[in-house]
């Protein structure tokens, strides 16, 4: 259930405004040539910190009781790491397979 | 259903305790829904970003031009985030008419997202990306992973757009009520997110 401590649609807006400033501050990363790795951290910390706002704001999990967050995110979170752990994993079936 | 069993059905409420997350059943729903998806999405990117750190030499095919198209793409996107909630909140205020308006809002972006996104597509395709072939000669994966997880979020662009439309036509004969609304919001909003981490890491990563 929302609550009435909601933002404002002016707020909102500012909330999306702010986003399209990150999505800015990544292009202008993209043509510093940095080295790939230190792109990609800087790509994907800048998109998890957009993915929270989006959530927490549009998304209204903010204004929603605790427990839903608590329900969700731990446990996304925990099957995104384990993808993370197992993938890895997928490259000895190139060392299984068969010979002619 | 009967009188009887209709006290009966209530009578078992009485006794049920409370949702401990105080929401609508649709809503919760649509979460459960969201972190399926969530996953479906995360696999797929994963699946990318193993097959291009495997390749020795990965395509970057993505020119200022294309940049500049994605930049385009997301600010629609994030606009029409930006309308759906004008929806909602128009729709929790029994606003009707105002709420049609930026569901069409809403829709309208989204059309104009998937058509940017399936230009894009035509310039690839055009130029000899195809699922698997690559023509400047580097990993042929490249095609399938951009068109798999591109083509995975087109998919959920146009179903929501479809969706929404449901959503806007039985709200404007009142089979729908705001709850509705704000469930699909929820679901666009999701579309939206995905997003954020599409772009940088199909577009930005691969480009020239």
């Amino acid at each position: 259930m929302s609550s009435n401590r909601e933002l404002t649609m002016s707020s909102y807006v500012r909330i999306g405004l702010g986003l399209m400033l990150i999505v800015g501050i990544e292009v202008v990363l993209t043509y510093q040539h940095l080295p790939k790795r230190t792109l990609l951290f800087s790509l994907l910390c800048l998109a998890c910190f957009e993915a929270f706002v989006a959530i927490m704001y549009l998304m209204h999990v903010k204004y929603e009781r605790p427990i839903l967050f608590w329900t969700v995110f731990p446990a996304t979170l925990f099957v995104l790491v384990f993808l993370c752990y197992i993938w890895p994993d997928a490259f000895r079936m190139f060392n299984m397979r068969l010979t002619q | 259903m009967t009188e009887s069993a209709l006290a009966v059905v209530g009578q078992h409420e009485l006794l049920m305790e409370p949702s401990p997350y105080s929401m609508d059943k649709k809503k919760l729903g649509m979460w459960v829904f969201i972190v399926s998806d969530a996953c479906t999405f995360a696999a797929f990117l994963f699946a990318y970003g193993y097959m291009r750190i495997g390749a020795p030499v990965w395509g970057t095919p993505f020119g200022t031009s294309s940049i500049v198209n994605g930049v385009v793409m997301t600010a629609v996107l994030l606009s029409s985030s930006l309308t759906m909630l004008a929806a909602v909140r128009a729709a929790q205020a029994g606003a009707r008419s105002s709420a049609r308006k930026w569901l069409g809002a809403t829709m309208l972006l989204g059309a104009i997202f998937a058509l940017l996104h399936l230009r894009e597509w035509f310039k690839l395709i055009d130029e000899g990306w195809r699922l698997f072939y690559n023509p400047t000669g580097g990993a042929a994966q490249f095609g399938a992973t951009f068109f798999s997880v591109t083509g995975l979020h087109l998919t959920h662009v146009v179903t929501g757009v479809i969706a929404l439309a449901f959503i806007t036509r039985g709200y404007f004969y009142g089979r729908y009520d705001e709850s509705h609304v704000e469930t699909a919001g929820l679901y666009w909003h999701f579309v939206d997110l995905v997003w954020m981490f599409v772009f940088p890491l199909m577009y930005l990563m691969n480009a020239h």
